[in-house]
């Protein structure tokens, strides 16, 4: 029983880091840049929904949406104050730029909510489920999460896949210039991009405090240092990949901790990315690159 | 005029790639681009469909000055281009890749789509197949196809005949043929300079960045200097 016990948590805990992952996977597939940003707004998606629960008495609910809304709005005026100038810019550029926005948004925080660590209130209310008469108890986050990944996961291959606007990001994705020459606008194809990656960064730094209560101005660095670890796993620009990666990731890190080492958990989830991409360096299910001359 | 190009200069960084070239397309005509590798012919269409932009220079469509405009907004204004190297998007079915030729079109999509599969029945039989696993010419021919489903005011073919087997070659003419017809105006690069002078109304020869000659389809395949350089003596 605390097998299954483990496997659900590590579902759980993997379905945050496919969320996350989807933004790292979404921008990389578009905009061809690692936003090292992306774990910061997930901090202060959280701090969002913190401050109108805690001190404007808000609906979880309402909470969540107005974090959201928050978390798109600056995904986009980063991408278009920070990362637009740079389009043409070689990527290494593009990268630095990124980590400065990421102790930009950091130092913000702080200078806004300080360093002490706030308590976060769980956003959801109801009561765990107790199975196998009392053997198994599964928390609401738990079910949550996962439920909240899979739908988010069936909507973005919706969209991706039958909407045109999904599809113009695919085309952009494949090829830029062709897109171009369809009549799509990469800039704002980009900003889309990043609007609905935010949205979800907002989504998972609710879940992720909602599960660890625990919230500072860095705590979305290391969820989103593994969920980029989780889209490199499944394959970079992948949204399938996304989703075995992150549930992989999840997985392997309450089994490490449970089974190994609590203190190497993190050690472990690491050294099996490198075995796995010494083996398929495109990640598990990342596409292979063939340019056709 | 339909199109007109007013002694553009194009820059790649330092390298002066189009020095001073001017032509025009009026509407219904077939108007060729000949001349050899790195003449600036490819270029020359980049320019125009706002991929890249001149320094100095203007050209004007359907007269609106367009020297500056991104390629993206030119699209709605009718001009499509045919790439070089076809570009279509090859993890995207076929029929998806005419959609994304379709974006910007506010006309009838079922039409429009009957009309290209009419012309190419190829691409009916492969609509489900994605980009990725069509031959060479199903390339050629969907990278046409999904550049007509905005029903262009001009189309810019860059090099169809390129990579193809001689009997493709023959086919993709043909519908090319078939385009001008039915009054499709077309502008054409071509290094297969024996055809595009057969098809074209008129053709501009391109010389390291420069029109070097111009006249009718006809005269210029009987001047001596194109026979010599183009067309293998």
């Amino acid at each position: 029983m605390a097998f299954l016990s483990n496997l659900i948590n590590g579902l759980s805990l993997g379905s945050v880091f496919a969320i996350i992952a989807l933004g790292y996977t979404m921008v990389y597939g578009i905009a061809k840049m690692l936003n090292f940003a992306h774990g910061d707004v997930i901090m202060i998606g959280a701090y969002v929904s913190f401050v109108t629960i805690t001190s404007m008495d808000v609906p979880p609910l309402l909470a969540l949406l107005i974090a959201m809304c928050v978390c798109t709005i600056l995904g986009v005026v980063i991408e278009r104050l920070a990362y637009r100038p740079l389009r043409s810019s070689p990527s290494l550029a593009v990268l630095i730029t990124a980590i400065g926005v990421s102790y930009l948004l950091q130092n913000a925080a702080l200078l806004i909510w300080s360093s002490n660590t706030k308590v976060y209130p769980s956003i959801v209310t109801f009561e765990p489920l107790h199975l196998f008469g009392g053997a198994l108890t599964v928390r609401g986050e738990t079910i949550v999460s996962i439920c909240t990944c899979i739908i988010v996961m069936i909507g973005l291959t919706f969209f991706t896949g039958k909407t045109k606007t999904g599809k113009a990001m695919r085309a952009v994705s494949e090829n830029r210039q062709a897109a171009e020459l369809m009549g799509i606008s990469v800039n704002r194809t980009i900003t889309i991009t990043f609007a609905i990656g935010s949205a979800l960064a907002a989504i998972a730094g609710v879940l992720y405090c909602s599960m660890y209560p625990v919230l500072t101005p860095t705590t979305g660095s290391i969820p989103g240092i593994k969920a980029f670890t989780a889209a490199v796993l499944g394959g970079i620009g992948s949204i399938p990949g996304t989703l075995v990666g992150g549930l992989l990731l999840g997985i392997i890190e309450i089994f490490g901790r449970a089974y190994i080492s609590q203190d190497l958990s993190d050690a472990i989830v690491f050294a099996v990315l490198i075995v796995i991409l010494l083996v398929k360096p495109n990640g598990l299910l990342g596409k292979k690159v063939t340019e056709k001359v | 005029m339909l199109l007109k190009v007013d002694n553009i200069h194009v820059y790649y960084g330092a390298i002066h790639a189009i020095k001073g070239v001017s032509f025009e397309v009026n509407e219904g005509e077939t108007v060729a681009l000949i001349g050899a590798n790195g003449a600036g012919k490819s270029t020359t269409l980049k320019t125009i469909s706002g991929l890249m932009h001149p320094k100095s220079g203007s050209i004007q469509f359907c007269d609106k000055d367009i020297t500056h405009m991104e390629a993206y907004r030119l699209v709605s204004q009718g001009l499509a281009h045919v790439p070089e190297g076809r570009h279509i998007f090859l993890q995207m079915t076929v029929q998806e890749n005419l959609e994304m030729g379709a974006f910007t079109s506010k006309g009838n999509f079922d039409a429009n789509l009957d009309h290209v599969f009419t012309l190419f029945p190829r691409l009916k039989e492969r609509r489900k197949q994605v980009g990725g696993t069509l031959s060479g010419g199903e390339q050629q021919m969907l990278a046409m196809g999904r550049a007509l489903m905005i029903s262009p005011k001009l189309l810019m073919l860059d090099e169809p005949s390129m990579g193809l087997a001689p009997i493709l070659v023959e086919q993709i003419f043909s519908i090319i043929r078939d385009l001008r017809k039915a009054g499709t105006t077309i502008l054409l690069v071509e290094q297969n300079a024996g055809m595009a002078l057969d098809i074209a109304d008129r053709a501009y020869v391109l010389e390291t960045g420069k029109v070097t000659l111009s006249g009718t389809g006809e005269e210029l395949a009987h001047s001596d200097k194109v026979k010599k350089a183009y067309l293998g003596g």
